[in-house]
């Protein structure tokens, strides 16, 4: 389909004149007239396809199966614990629902039930709740309750990096594909959200595949894909408020695709064209929101305000950043930057650069063709560019290009509240993979250009070659992912430092209390049958959970004030001094009896009451 | 030739990946101090240390590490939650990563050695005092009696020793209040707590905030040895201190019928220091009162020494 796939088995003997130009040529010839598009389907774009799923399924699996292999090893975040009784309270329900339609139904259970944690939709708390009654309960696929709760998560990441792939594949290469995923899995601080019962991973997963079957639908044209469209938006607003963005990106790119044909059809007959694929988003997607989620089955619009409200008046809460703590506006207009810089690995970050180089490039060729031929005053000026490819009829890169703008774009604003460090944009991720996959594609061209100048080139050797670059690209990446757990939200690159460095610059350590299971060894040794243990940052139904499945010990009991507990805890984050400095004046020390670390930066900080002589 | 480097330029970027896999090693393994170099450290400055030497671990970050290995015979309360560090004569400087402590910016460097991946460097004081009365250690009814002042009717607060109250769950959650404490009728306190300074820093202190309605806090501390000059620090509480405001809390001392000076600190300075000179009563002891006067209850602190240079 694409050229650059078939400098998978045709080694290139020179740089290209313009590879942005041959994908640009690449891109257009993808789009296949309507025509084309009807013909029975040729064995060998079959067999790719079904190559494409077999790859893109296959990263997915094998990275699932990494999620549910460190699963066990990390603690419960304090949202987590919340959405854990969210989800026992919808089981309730759903097990209503099937014993007695009528009384599920009925306005007193809907309420009392889907009253809980009514801030965000239902579908991943619901997807919680189904897979523990599947997996843990039914099937006993998982010894751990909070595994099955997990589970969901898990599988959305699975499916963004099916879908990064398979993105990428389509649009630019397969090796662009492979990449992406890669790139996209080897991001410590989405590994560490990928484990997790929360929506964060769930609409990274569900943005950039709400993008891709809107992109399928302007390719491939007709109305499956369309509807898809408006079903897959649905299940988008579904998973969390992020997606109420989404029209910002597809708009502006409608009007690019289709802004001209608009016009024409709007002078011919008063009508204007809406492309069907948004005709669905806007009916079907509320649809599906409102079908899915039971707390707005009564007092729908006050609910429904109710629930905006939440989101737009959200308070701030604390968060570090180069040394100071933010609590309300005006956000730093650097943070998004530099905790870009400090938590997505360097190389991939490099590549991401050379993609959008590329790309970029391309759209602005695109754009000074589209100007050249629109003809009127344009024209003249642009008259220059006319003899360059047509561009991708979809304009694919102006699409990646606005949804990243557009996960991104709300953080450089003032007001924007920077509490979740950068799970609030992590929508950006899958994209900025797959801008990095098409930086690879540049990166690897020239390699096996300048390779080629002094090795014969086979289609083994080739091979290699690429593995060998995938490796020494990704090399570094791997290592601080691995070693990030289970401590993901302390790790910072190496570049900045690594842990140490986000340290010494002054960058938030964790949130959410998640890392208290980490204690469990210490406990284990030292901690006495019937201590008390105060557990600060930690959720108490995340502390219930920990006790329950004996990742600390089941002998502790959680008490909720330094003045109740033997043991106290502080989580390690600069306004949460406060709590260490309290526990000093509780204990009359100052002195830990523990302090766990992570590369020699301490992540929480244990006392032990010293009892006074009176 | 542009085009070549272009191209060499872009077969380089896999050696992003290849350094930053070199540099992960390097601080996942070279740069950390093991428990072994901190009970070293422990022990080599435990053998040099006098009495009333401070102990500093640099960077910050690093203090709770510090702390745990230290303990409270070298990095107790009395050193971490310290006014400042002018009362001490020398200060060791436990460093991880060649980092340094601002505070110790202008001290006379001693000696400098390496304790695995520790540094340890002795520092000397420019300016030695000698600390003649630290009020932290004379908050109890033995030596200070505490009244609330309103309409000019002293009524004394109570002396009460029972469980503290150090916050729960949620945050922020603002200082602890100590079990020992002088409780006035207003709900207002007057105890030792550990501040949680603007600067993110503690700070030992007498949180004394004053009863408001035009009411103020009266402390007087018998025996006080006086010396060349009252030295002492006010602040409020980080939760409160972090939103600068037009409050302010005015601490007035006096000593011998005639005043020795006022301090005033504005809501979002921070933990700033204040120093009244008070040779004409070197070598007297007393009874000093301080009056706390202010625009309502907050978590105001402080603390004073009376002090002269050392001899």
């Amino acid at each position: 389909m694409t050229s650059d796939r078939e400098t998978n088995t045709q080694p290139p003997t020179s740089i290209k004149e313009d590879d942005a130009q041959k994908q640009d040529e690449a891109a257009s010839n993808s789009e296949a007239p309507k025509t084309a598009r009807k013909a029975p389907l040729k064995s060998g774009e079959t067999a790719r396809t079904h190559a494409d799923l077999l790859i893109g399924g296959g990263l997915a699996a094998v990275y699932v199966g990494w999620l549910l292999a460190t699963a066990r090893s990390l603690g419960f975040s304090r949202d987590e614990g919340f959405y854990f009784t969210a989800a026992y309270e919808y089981k309730r329900w759903f097990a209503l629902l099937f014993a007695s339609p009528a009384k599920a139904l009925d306005r007193a259970n809907i309420d009392g039930i889907w009253s809980n944690n009514h801030e965000h939709p239902a579908l991943m708390k619901s997807l919680f709740a189904l897979s523990h009654t599947l997996f843990y309960e039914k099937w006993k696929v998982f010894a751990d309750e909070s595994t099955a709760f997990r589970f969901p998560g898990m599988l959305m990441m699975g499916l963004a990096i099916f879908v990064t792939y398979t993105f990428a594949a389509k649009a630019y290469s397969r090796r662009a594909g492979i990449v992406a995923a890669i790139a996209l899995g080897l991001m410590p601080r989405v590994f560490y959200h990928a484990h997790l019962a929360c929506f964060d991973v769930p609409i990274m997963a569900m943005w950039v595949t709400c993008i891709y079957v809107y992109w399928r639908a302007e390719r491939e044209g007709g109305l499956s894909w369309a509807l898809a469209a408006g079903l897959v938006y649905g299940l988008t607003l579904e998973t969390k408020h992020n997606a109420w963005m989404l029209p910002a990106v597809f708009l502006p790119h409608a009007l690019a695709v289709h802004g001209q044909a608009m016009s024409r059809a709007a002078s011919r007959s008063s009508r204007i064209p809406i492309p069907t694929s948004l005709m669905a988003m806007a009916t079907i997607g509320p649809g599906v929101f409102l079908l899915l989620w039971p707390w707005l089955w009564n007092d729908t619009l006050p609910r429904f305000q109710e629930y905006v409200n939440f989101h737009v008046h959200h308070e701030y809460y604390n968060i570090e950043f180069l040394g100071q703590t933010y609590f309300g506006p005006p956000s730093p207009r650097a943070y998004l930057p530099v905790m870009i810089a400090a938590t997505v690995p360097t190389a991939t970050l490099v590549l991401v650069l050379v993609g959008a180089a590329d790309r970029g490039r391309a759209l602005v060729r695109s754009g000074f063709s589209a100007l050249s031929v629109a003809g009127g005053v344009f024209a003249r000026p642009f008259a220059w560019v006319s003899s360059w490819p047509k561009s991708d009829r979809v304009q694919t890169d102006l699409l990646l290009f606005l949804a990243i703008g557009v996960a991104l774009g709300p953080f450089l604003l003032p007001r924007t509240p920077i509490f979740g460090g950068t799970k609030h944009w992590i929508t950006a991720y899958p994209l900025l993979a797959i801008v990095a996959g098409r930086g690879f594609d540049v990166v690897s061209t020239a390699v096996e250009t300048l390779t080629a100048k002094y090795v014969k080139l086979d289609a083994v050797t080739l091979v290699a070659l690429r593995i060998a670059l995938v490796v020494l690209t990704f090399g570094g990446a791997l290592a601080t992912t691995v070693h990030s757990h289970p401590f993901g939200l302390s790790a910072y690159v190496p570049f900045a430092g690594g842990t140490a460095g986000g340290a010494d610059l002054g960058l938030n350590r964790q949130f959410w209390g998640f890392t208290t299971q980490s204690l469990g060894p210490w406990l284990s040794e030292y901690a006495k049958p019937g201590d008390t243990l105060y557990f600060m940052d930690t959720a108490w139904s995340s502390w219930v959970r920990l006790i329950d499945e004996k990742r600390i010990p089941p002998w502790l009991r959680g008490v909720g004030s330094p003045a109740d507990a033997e043991l106290s805890i502080v989580h390690h984050e600069q306004h949460m001094n406060e709590v260490d400095y309290n526990i000093w004046t509780e204990y009359h020390s100052s002195t830990p009896a523990y302090v766990l670390t992570h590369d020699g930066v301490p992540i929480i900080s244990l006392y032990r009451r010293t009892r006074l002589a009176q | 030739m542009k085009k070549e480097l272009l191209v060499w330029a872009l077969a380089a970027v896999p050696l992003v990946g290849v350094a930053e896999l070199a540099l992960h090693v390097k601080q996942t393994t070279a740069d950390v101090a093991s428990d072994s170099d901190w009970r070293s450290a422990r022990a080599s400055v435990s053998a040099d240390a006098r009495t009333g030497d401070l102990v500093l671990f640099a960077p910050f970050w690093a203090d709770p590490i510090g702390r745990e290995f230290f303990g409270d015979e070298l990095a107790g309360l009395a050193r971490e939650a310290r006014p400042d560090e002018t009362r001490f004569a020398r200060a060791f400087e436990v460093a991880v990563h060649g980092a340094h402590r601002a505070e110790l910016d202008g001290w006379n460097k001693l000696s400098e050695k390496r304790v695995g991946k520790l540094a340890i460097s002795l520092y000397a004081n420019p300016a030695p005092v000698q600390v003649l009365t630290d009020v932290l250690a004379l908050v109890t009814p033995a030596r200070m009696s505490v009244s609330q002042v309103q309409n000019n009717a002293e009524v004394p607060c109570v002396w009460q020793r029972g469980p503290g109250q150090p916050g729960g769950l949620g945050v922020p959650q603002g200082p602890a209040v100590p079990g020992e404490r002088f409780v006035c009728s207003s709900g207002t306190y007057v105890g030792v707590a550990v501040l949680h300074g603007l600067d993110h820093h503690p700070h030992s202190c007498v949180f004394a905030s004053p009863p408001g309605n035009g009411g103020s806090l009266r402390i007087k501390v018998s025996g006080v040895a006086f010396g060349q000059s009252l030295h002492g620090h006010s602040g409020v509480q980080w939760l409160y201190e972090r939103t600068p405001s037009l409050e302010r809390i005015e601490v007035a001392f006096s000593a011998f019928g005639r005043p020795l000076g006022q301090n005033v600190h504005r809501v979002g300075s921070g933990w700033t220091g204040f120093e009244f000179p008070t040779p004409e009563l070197a070598g007297k002891t007393g009874e000093l009162t301080a009056d706390v006067t202010g625009s309502g209850p907050r978590a105001y602190c402080f603390e004073f020494d009376t002090r002269s240079p050392a001899p």
